[in-house]
């Protein structure tokens, strides 16, 4: 039984291939009938980030929408890529080179050694922010514990409330974006602190009635911060040393993941302090624990970060690379660190991204050479060439 | 009989008057019609003899005696002060007076006068005066009234004796056409004129040649009289006839002379524009054959424009011709604003890809515009009024 199968069955499969390929290639050649473009390599079914390699290169794949929906729901995603995901009816993530040596560089890391810091930098509109959540996903699902800032520049510009901090003198308070955050770091890491069970290491004490004691999870204290928005500054602080600890003693790994880390020492913010004057990123009570692990003082952790030029305002905006953006101040802070260029899509890259518009009927006029066009308007600048399908 | 009229003819041999005013010739053309008008000429007036004399002169000739005096004497003066102004003019430039043309006085003119009138005609200027003041048409009757004209009392008797002669031309033709006929031969079919490219002379040019004014619906019977006549079998037995009263148009892509490209240090092939302009933006264009359809602005690629549009201006040659990705393109432009340099930069690449296609393409992109230099430029704002063209709200009080 088994003998005739295994030969009768090469042949069953050589058919479905055949009219597989011949059904894909008539409906492709009715939509775009262009030989030069080959049709099917621009998709992958491997959805397990760890076996992402050069292969893959310039490759869509897709991402379930649970694990979106936990990686991405408080944000991390670019506005306009969450409107077309919406269009597209699937999320999909282009395997970028940069984010291949990225995952390269942390599946070799040795881990016993002091955190390795990579700084994503580059034009706008050239996927940073996609490429880390390329990588957050790896992290997801290699079970690191994710800190993940979405885009810091929202604390620093448009701030939900702010209030003086109760605790340390001279310093502003962010409670509510405190408390998304939290909110943010429960849905990415619930099920992996239950699992962890860690536990803190000494005793809160927010007020007189009001205290954590030691030993208690994680996810207690995160919850006591979400549903005391007042503390939830200090719970953060609290929560990002317990966790730097537990790596130190080897109970778990951290993915420190911060998009738009240059706003940290950004010259002013937009806060305004008690006297009406703009104050600047290192008296927001935020700002301190968020530098403290991105420090190299700890182990068993990876730290992603990108600078930004749109994290800058008017002024500051002359370049995007990291040693203007971070400032001096940012850029000591950090060294040494692993800077990696995030660049325009190449042609493959290019060709593969037409394809896959193609294939989600996003691009439906498709005059002669309309490809040629695209990519010399646009530069092969991904964020333009989004820009420019919408109309077409 | 013929005797006769040469007496007639001998009293006045005069062809030109001139009135006084001293309107200016303003046609570009004028000088060249001057050159070939048979209408009129020197005015000249000869001794009539004795016997004739005794004749009564009538009104009329006596005004028109008077006037062409007048207007002899003062085109004298006017010569004579040309003369001396030249003279002038050549001292103060320090060049010999004798050897000192027309094209010298107008680069002097311009040198002592600069000026910066848009109308060239309103420009300060130094002619001889045939060409500032118009002909007027010669006396047409003689001493006694008597038009020399047979057509005279039709009104336009010089654009009549035209039309005639049209007809005349044609009778001529079909006798011809019987008599070979007759003979049993017939046209030859390759001497047939062929009048692609040429037109009629435009209707001011007739006008001026024939010293007469002529009304629209004229024109077309003279247009409409002379395409009969070309039609006609044997039309080009009246070739030098027809000629008289033709135009050639011009060629613009004949004009345009193309640059044959060079070679550079790697032996590829290229055109450079200089002085590409648009509004006040200047640039100079390279585009080098074969390339990678790398695009250079001032050491940025194309993302030196923010602004779709002015890429899609940069681009657009490129894709008319097909060439998109198939050459390098380097553009140094500055002034003016972004959609300045990308029209500046638009130009040059299409002047500069001339080279490397077909005629039929680059008759193609000239019909496309491609070729055509924007003369546009920002119009002034006007007092009185919020902008250039819009008004101020209106208001009641």
């Amino acid at each position: 039984m088994l003998g005739r199968h295994s030969f009768k069955l090469p042949r069953l499969t050589n058919m479905c291939v055949a009219y597989s390929t011949a059904a894909a290639e008539a409906s492709v050649e009715q939509l775009y009938n262009r030989p030069k473009l080959t049709s099917t390599d621009y998709r992958t079914a491997e959805n397990n980030t760890k076996q992402h390699s050069a292969v893959h290169e310039g490759k869509f794949y897709t991402l379930s929408p649970e694990q979106k929906k936990q990686l991405f729901s408080g944000g991390g995603l670019p506005r306009q890529y969450e409107q077309q995901i919406k269009t597209f009816t699937e999320a999909c993530l282009m395997v970028r080179p940069t984010s291949l040596e990225l995952l390269n560089y942390i599946r070799n890391t040795d881990f016993t050694r002091p955190v390795v810091r990579y700084v994503l930098y580059g034009e706008n509109g050239v996927g940073k922010t996609l490429t880390m959540a390329h990588v957050l996903h790896y992290g997801l699902q290699n079970n690191f514990v994710l800190v993940h800032v979405p885009w810091v520049p929202n604390w620093m510009k448009r701030p939900k409330e702010t209030v003086n901090a109760t605790t340390q003198e001279g310093f502003i308070d962010l409670p509510f974006d405190a408390a998304a955050w939290l909110v943010h770091f429960k849905t990415q890491n619930a099920n992996l602190l239950t699992q962890l069970q860690l536990k803190t290491s000494k005793d809160y004490v927010w007020t007189k009635r009001e205290a954590t004691p030691a030993g208690s999870t994680l996810l207690e204290l995160v919850e006591h911060g979400i549903a005391r928005i007042k503390f939830a500054s200090e719970t953060i602080a609290a929560l990002l040393s317990e966790l730097k600890q537990h790596a130190n003693d080897d109970k778990c790994k951290i993915m420190v993941a911060i998009d738009g880390f240059n706003a940290f020492f950004h010259p002013e913010t937009r806060i305004l302090g008690d006297n009406k004057q703009r104050i600047t990123p290192d008296r927001v009570t935020l700002t301190q624990p968020f530098l403290d692990i991105t420090n190299y003082n700890w182990k068993n952790g990876v730290c992603v970060l990108t600078v930004d030029k749109i994290g800058m305002t008017e002024g500051y905006m002359d370049s995007y690379l990291p040693r203007y953006l971070l400032g001096k101040e940012g850029f000591e802070h950090l060294d040494p660190f692993v800077p990696l260029h995030v660049d325009n899509y190449s042609d493959k890259e290019f060709a593969s991204c037409i394809q896959y518009y193609l294939d989600r009927n996003w691009i439906q006029k498709t005059p002669e050479g309309f490809d040629e066009q695209l990519k010399y308007l646009s530069n092969k600048n991904p964020y333009t060439l989004m820009r420019l399908t919408r109309s077409l | 009989m013929e005797v006769a009229l040469r007496i007639g003819v001998n009293l006045l041999k005069i062809n030109r008057v001139c009135v006084h005013s001293a309107s200016r010739i303003t046609d570009s053309y004028a000088k060249q019609i001057q050159l070939n008008r048979d209408f009129s000429t020197e005015v000249t007036v000869n001794a009539a003899p004795l016997a004739v004399k005794k004749h009564k002169v009538s009104k009329a000739m006596k005004a028109y005696l008077e006037r062409a005096r007048e207007n002899d004497e003062f085109m004298k003066t006017q010569k004579l002060e040309y003369q001396i102004g030249k003279r002038h003019l050549a001292n103060m430039m320090g060049e010999d007076a004798e050897t000192f043309t027309q094209e010298d006085i107008d680069n002097a003119i311009a040198y002592l006068f600069p000026s910066g009138i848009f109308d060239k005609r309103a420009r300060p200027l130094m002619k001889s005066p045939e060409e500032v003041f118009p002909a007027r048409k010669a006396a047409e009757f003689d001493e006694t009234g008597r038009p020399f004209h047979s057509m005279f009392y039709t009104g336009r008797p010089n654009f009549f004796k035209l039309l005639y002669d049209i007809v005349e031309e044609m009778n001529k033709i079909h006798d011809l056409e019987e008599r070979m006929l007759r003979r049993g031969t017939r046209a030859d079919a390759n001497q047939k004129i062929d009048f692609t490219g040429f037109q009629w002379m435009p209707k001011e040019q007739l006008e001026s040649m024939l010293v007469e004014q002529i009304n629209d619906l004229e024109y077309t019977n003279f247009t409409n009289a002379m395409d009969r006549l070309v039609s006609l079998p044997f039309s080009y037995k009246c070739q030098n006839f027809i000629k008289k009263f033709s135009k050639p148009l011009l060629d613009q892509t004949k004009q345009l002379e193309i640059p044959k490209p060079q070679f550079d240090a790697d032996g590829r092939q290229f055109v450079t524009t200089y002085e590409c302009l648009r509004k006040t933006a200047r640039g100079d264009v390279t585009v080098r054959m074969p390339g990678t359809g790398k695009i250079t602005i001032n050491g940025h690629d194309i993302t030196y424009f923010e602004e779709l549009q002015s890429r899609e201006q940069v681009l657009f040659p490129l894709i008319f011709a097909g060439l998109l990705g198939k050459v390098d393109v380097e553009a140094n432009v500055e002034g003016g604003g972004t959609s300045g340099q990308a029209g500046a930069i638009r130009w040059g690449i299409a002047m500069s890809l001339r080279s490397f296609v077909d005629q039929e393409m680059v008759e193609s992109m000239r019909l496309a515009g491609l070729l055509q230099r924007d003369y546009r430029r920002r119009e002034r704002k006007k007092f009185g009024q919020e902008g250039a063209r819009r008004k101020y709200t209106w208001k009641k009080r």
